[in-house]
């Protein structure tokens, strides 16, 4: 629009978790504005970590994030498994699957139904929505809870689990009640098949844009990979996780407290869509079903998709899910003794651990000294990989929808910024420190 | 007329709030008794009229104390829930770092970066009405701190430590599965919900009013820790309320 | 005595759990450790262990039980006890059946406790001798390696059968009804397990270097020892555990939790100890036991002293629960006891063995933890901080009081406070409580209004002897907030004039506009057959005050009184009890002459809870009123 003006300060978007800044000034019709920027404090892990002892890393890391603090703990896990050569059980491996399943449920259907179910239906939070659309809030909450119930009883708690640690598990459930919590994932299937019909009908709002950039998500031969794999990416072939630091390349910008990365392009996007676009061919058969019903296939580069494809991964975690008790089932689960002491022996060096929580491939890198002490530690945040690519999408979309009313724009914009489902505290985990 | 509440979030991880979230159909009758005016995370509308503000994360700028500055005007009631801004929580970690003058830690471009001061509880700044400790937060603990401010009475928060929970529910004592644990100092309130796990009590709920803190520390080493480890234990969640001694 | 093979015991177990009706509880293991808990079958019975995480008595006296559940405005009633389902214990050692026998002890004295009697009805306890002994037991010393009574069924182990005692006709109707192919013992089978029974004392590896007959009066001897009991207590962690996993120990706490509603709720009764920093801290702050040394004695000597004088036994049955239990090592009796013999021997000390008291149990009935309802029918504020209500029960009924005793009234949704009752009983339809607002309780009454509802337990505590003071001269000492509970006593004598000889009242407060019942005071002063003197601590500028300005001691020497024919009855701050009686001693009033009246911390008001106790006694039921000459030889009294 050739004379627009337009001065657009978004302080603190809501509904995303974390403080981020929508900035954006138009004059006479050129974009001389917009950026996303990052005012969050930074927290400061890696120099907290460094110095504590290698059966507490876990905990403390765990504490980036309260939303994928199950994602933290395991990535954190796996980095100091790989240092020390910790080999975790068929059946464990099995167990922290169904935890990061359990996560991705909890937190996704937090994301989509508070977060996102808001903007569909044209209201400021789902707090109106508990009176006008009672129904399907009391959905959405029963799926939400049931996610927690799955992730209390494989861990313990869903915030800051308590059961996950080196070696394995502190405590695990009994067959009976991971048969039990089958049939609860069982009985769930109407009430996803409800908020899928939902999302359906509230499609079209969502718009239809794209812009091209590359996805960085785990990739296995053998499955929908969000525990173990291999980094792959939309642009260039994969790569062992130790090879983390040649995708994600971070660099710091100074409207940003928080650190932004790319690769084979300016920006890339992790997350859901990510996963799907790299993996499709490995969702469970209703996943596949519920993305038919979206017409959505790989490769899709409309980042508000990305709430759909995480609707199709709520899909695919409860249907893995089932599987896997399933396989535990059939295996036969072997009881552990009240109290687990996994052997471990102490040993120096680097390790890297890599998993996808909700938001996208998070790095947890770690070098330890002969005596089990952190010396050095290196976290890769999937919303820091996000963040480059959030701007970019920004300025892209900008121009095509300055015709619109300015509370349209903004709200275009901070949808934009939603659909990625950011984690932003998590994303200021760090600033680079320097010892002298 | 329903108390109108708001949330606020500094430094912190989001954990509480999303314990709250967590609450699930509590959630809707706690709906019932007061009206939600300002929740970032969750809505868009925002309002400065509450009467209850609760806070959750640390204060770790200078910038951040004006904000809980206005916050204190503004509302009746200050309620901080977790760990950082009860105690500080794990926040408090790294306040050791920069004490510590053989590394000095070099910034970098940004001034920005320059604001970060010692991480605090909010209550080093502005005065605090009531605690939800935790990290996270209990549910029920939660609740319960609303329910009396609803009632007009003050909050029965344990001054005993976690001991008292856990030989309760029957546990197995840490120190007796060869962990090394702090619940003999550490506040209660929590059910002992981590050592219930199988795992320790790390302390995340702040010492309690008077710990025996060298009794403690004397404990760890006589169970097999390293004097270093046992101060060390001391400074994961505990390190602003000793430096505060 | 019967026999019973094990693998038909083993069948017999697996019939009890096959009975939908009963709840069947074992000794299980738990890790390494051991803990009673639900039985699934026989084979998770480890009848072979040392000793259980917690003792049975959680059965009967759960970590937390719901007392009562109330409906704002409306009432309050009792839980309903409907779903007890018999209960079948297998395990129980000697020293925790003993424990149980204390504990049915303590729990049906003068009062009865209707939530542990019901579930002690309704459970049958199938014991077992001791085949495995921790290093901490010492019940050898206790006399509580073995028990001749109190259970149903008792089981000795024989190798490839138990030996079963009949223990009553509960136990062997139940063996009968569940067990196959039980036989008769032989006498060998019987003189086996006497054998077995006399090789358990051997398995102690503890050791007291004294008889144990001597514990109570070498703790007496004790008590001054600070040096020793700072000593032993320095390490003292005050995390409760010595206490929480005893057997014998039942002090409880009191709370009331509201729905999220907050239209009703329930009332909660959760295991207390002695040892937790706030057991005996009050609404004001004061915490009549705040050190770790003396908290710390209080245990010894309600174990060792406190309940033997009482009941006539020292309630330790020398489990090691706690001494296994504290991780600094410091709650070991064993080693408390043989240092304080050792002491004692080097220091000369004489100490005997004290006969034990011949102690019968009375029961009058239950213990009533339902409030009744009741209403204010007046509110008269009368000092910024204290606020008359004038309370009727709303069946009508009277509540029947003795001048000092005390109510514990209910305030819905907020919990129960002791209030002292400030009226008379002549006064007969209702009655006044004179409320400070200091804590949840009070705050929240003295925003209620008249038609507005609470609850009402009570009347408790001993009272004053109004009979016993006819025709004598009467010297009331009333300090602060004092005045509120003397009143009722008071007013009471002025009620009954012509009974009494000479009275007097001396009233002192911090500034005049402090001062409670003002009008009355004033009506008060212009009597002819009362001597009323008031003082004030101080008077600030704006207020008027024309009576004396000093602390309440200096009224004393302006009064005349014969100290033969006068009683002195006091009450007030806990500082001022030392002086003011000093200076009516310095006035040779006799000690049997001094009346007080103290405030503690009181939750039950029936001498259960244990938190209002002092020394060895209960000051909700041996008081709150006292005599002097009776209460000069308990030290944290005064």
């Amino acid at each position: 629009m050739k004379n627009r003006n337009l001065n657009l300060e978004v302080h603190h978007v809501t509904r995303v978790e974390g403080h981020g800044n929508i900035y954006v000034n138009v004059r006479d019709g050129t974009v001389e504005k917009c950026e996303w920027a990052i005012p969050e404090a930074p927290r400061f892990f890696e120099a907290m970590v460094v110095g504590r002892q290698y059966s507490e890393l876990h905990h403390i890391t765990s504490r980036i994030c309260g939303i994928c603090s199950i994602g933290h703990t395991l990535a954190s896990l796996k980095a100091t498994e790989a240092v020390m050569g910790i080999k975790i059980s068929e059946q464990d491996l099995k167990l922290r699957k169904l935890a990061l399943h359990a996560e991705n449920l909890q937190s996704h259907m937090l994301h989509l139904g508070f977060l996102v179910l808001p903007d569909l239906l044209g209201v400021g939070s789902v707090i109106p929505l508990a009176s006008s659309n009672p129904k399907e809030v009391k959905t959405v909450l029963r799926l939400h809870r049931k996610a927690n119930e799955m992730s209390n009883l494989l861990c313990g708690r869903t915030t800051h689990p308590q059961r996950l640690m080196p070696g394995g598990f502190s405590k695990i459930p009994s067959i009976k009640e991971l048969t039990s919590l089958r049939q609860k994932l069982k009985d769930s299937v109407p009430d996803l098949q409800a908020v899928a019909e939902l999302f359906k009908s509230l499609s079209p709002k969502l718009p239809d844009f794209t812009r091209e950039t590359e996805f960085i998500a785990l990739t296995s031969p053998d499955e929908y990979a969000l525990y173990d794999g291999k980094i792959g990416s939309t642009d260039t072939g994969t790569a062992p996780t130790s090879e983390y630091l040649s995708f994600a390349n971070e660099y710091i910008v100074p409207i940003s407290t928080a650190k932004r990365a790319k690769h084979a392009r300016e920006s890339y996007m992790v997350g859901a869509l990510a996963r799907f676009n790299l993996n499709y061919d490995k969702l469970s058969p209703l996943a596949k079903k519920t993305a038919e019903m979206f017409d959505l296939k790989p490769v899709c580069h409309n980042p508000f998709m990305n709430n759909i494809a995480q609707l199709i991964e709520v899909v695919h975690s409860l249907e893995d899910s089932i599987k896997l008790i399933n396989e535990l089932e059939a295996a036969g689960l072997k009881s552990q003794p009240d109290y687990n002491k996994p052997e471990i022996k102490v040993k120096a060096g680097g390790g890297v651990g890599a998993v996808e929580v909700p938001r996208g491939i998070l790095f947890h890198d770690y070098t330890y000294n002969d005596k089990g002490y952190c010396t050095k530690a290196n976290c890769i945040i999937p919303t820091n990989q996000n963040h480059g690519n959030i701007e970019l999408d920004m300025k892209a979309l900008l121009p095509k929808i300055l015709d619109k009313p300015e509370k349209e724009i903004e709200l275009n914009l901070e949808m934009l910024v939603r659909a990625y489902d950011p984690c932003i505290s998590c994303s200021t985990h760090c600033i680079k420190v320097h010892f002298v | 007329m329903k108390p109108k509440v708001a949330f606020f979030d500094f430094a912190g991880c989001e954990g509480d709030q999303l314990q709250i979230a967590n609450l699930e159909e509590d959630l809707l009758a706690l709906l019932d008794q007061v009206e939600v005016v300002s929740f970032r995370e969750v809505m868009k509308e925002h309002s400065d009229n509450y009467d209850i503000a609760f806070i959750e994360g640390s204060c770790t700028r200078l910038q951040d104390e004006d904000r809980l500055k206005q916050i204190r005007k503004n509302a009746k009631i200050v309620v901080a829930i977790g760990s950082c801004a009860t105690i500080g929580g794990i926040n408090s970690l790294r306040n050791y770092r920069e004490l510590d003058d053989v590394k000095k830690i070099v910034y970098g471009d940004s001034a920005k970066l320059f604001d970060a001061y010692t991480a605090r509880p909010i209550d080093a700044v502005i005065t605090v009405d009531a605690y939800v400790h935790g990290c996270p937060i209990d549910k029920e603990e939660f609740l319960n701190v609303v329910k009396s401010l609803l009632l007009g009475k003050k909050p029965d928060i344990p001054t005993y430590p976690v001991c008292v929970e856990c030989k309760k529910n029957e546990n197995v004592c840490a120190f007796e599965r060869g962990q090394f644990c702090v619940g003999p100092v550490t506040r209660a309130g929590c059910n002992s919900c981590c050592i219930n796990e199988e795992t320790i009590c790390w302390g995340c709920r702040g010492l309690v009013d008077n710990p025996n803190e060298n009794s403690q520390k004397e404990v760890l080493i006589k169970y097999g820790l390293t004097v270093d480890d046992a101060i060390s234990k001391f400074r994961l969640y505990f390190g602003w309320q000793e430096r505060r001694k | 005595m019967r026999i019973i093979s094990k693998e038909n015991f083993t069948e017999f177990v697996n019939a009890l759990i096959k009975d939908s009706s009963l709840n069947i509880i074992g000794v299980k293991a738990k890790g390494d450790k051991f803990a009673f808990g639900p039985l699934e079958s026989a084979n998770e019975l480890r009848l072979d262990y040392d000793v259980t995480l917690l003792p049975p008595k959680k059965y009967f006296f759960p970590q937390r039980e719901t007392l009562v559940t109330y409906n704002v405005g409306k009432g309050f009633s009792a839980k309903n006890p409907s779903e007890i389902k018999p209960t079948v214990i297998i395990g129980v050692h000697p020293y925790d059946m003993i424990a149980l026998l204390h504990m049915d002890e303590i729990f049906s004295e003068t009062k009865s406790d209707p939530y542990y009697f019901e579930k002690r009805k309704s459970s049958i306890i199938i014991g077992v001798n001791i085949q495995k002994m921790s290093k901490w037991c010492f019940a050898s010393y206790m006399g509580c390696t073995t028990v001749e009574f109190g259970y149903d069924l008792m089981l000795t182990d024989l190798g490839n059968r138990y030996a079963i005692n009949i223990g009553s006709q509960k136990g062997e109707q139940l063996l009968d009804k569940y067990g196959k192919n039980v036989d008769n013992a032989l006498a060998r089978d019987i003189q086996l397990v006497g054998q077995k029974k006399r090789e358990i004392m051997a398995m102690t590896q503890q050791k007291l270097d004294f008889p144990p007959e001597l514990i109570p009066e070498m703790l007496s001897k004790s008590y001054e020892d600070s040096m020793f009991w700072e000593k032993h207590s320095e390490k003292c962690l005050a995390c409760g555990s010595c206490v929480l996993v005893c057997p014998t120990c039942y002090c409880f706490d009191v709370k009331d939790n509201p729905d999220l509603s907050l239209e009703h709720g329930e009332r909660v009764r959760t295991w207390d100890g002695c040892l937790l920093e706030d057991f005996a801290k009050i609404a004001s702050g004061e915490n009549f036991r705040p050190t770790r040394p003396t908290r710390y004695r209080h245990r010894y000597f309600k174990k060792g002293k406190y309940l033997f004088d009482r009941f006539g036994f020292i309630s330790c049955v020398g489990c090691g629960r706690c001494s296994s239990n504290c991780l600094p090592n410091i709650a070991n009796p064993v080693n408390l006891f043989n240092d304080m013999y050792h002491e004692s021997q080097n220091s000369g000390v004489q100490v005997t063995a004290v006969s034990t008291p011949e102690i019968k149990i009375q029961t009058e009935g239950n213990i009533d933890y339902v409030p009744r309802l009741a209403t204010i029918i007046k509110k008269q504020p009368m000092t910024v901080n204290e606020t008359l209500f004038e309370i009727k029960l709303d069946d009508d009924s009277v509540l029947g009081h003795k001048p000092g005793q005390f109510v514990e009234v209910s305030v819905f949704g907020i919990g129960e406070a002791p209030i002292s009752i400030s009226s008379p009983p002549t006064k007969k339809n209702t009655f006044e409580l004179c409320v400070r607002k200091l804590g949840n309780v009070t705050n929240k009454m003295h925003t209620l209004n008249v038609g507005d509802k609470v609850g009402i337990r009570g009347p408790f505590g001993n009272g004053f002897d109004a009979e016993s003071l006819k025709n004598k001269d009467l010297l009331f000492v009333a300090g602060g907030l004092g005045l509120a509970p003397l009143r009722s006593l008071f007013n009471y004598v002025l009620d009954n004039r012509k009974d009494y000889g000479q009275v007097t009242l001396l009233y002192g407060c911090k500034e005049p506009r402090e001062l409670l019942f003002a009008d009355e005071l004033l009506a008060l002063a212009k009597r002819d057959d009362v001597e009323f003197k008031p003082t004030v601590n101080w008077c600030p500028e704006n207020e008027a005050w024309t009576g004396n300005i000093g602390v309440i001691t200096t009224l004393i020497p302006e009064v005349n009184f014969d100290p033969e024919k006068t009683y002195a009855v006091v009450c007030g701050p806990p500082i001022m009890y030392k002086f003011v009686i000093a200076d009516l001693k310095s006035r040779n009033v006799p000690d049997d002459h001094i009346i007080i009246s103290l405030e503690r911390r009181m939750k039950c008001g029936v001498g259960k809870c244990g938190h209002c106790q002092i020394n060895q006694v209960y000051v909700c039921k041996d008081g709150p009123v006292f005599n002097y000459s009776k209460i000069k030889g308990i030290p944290e009294a005064l």
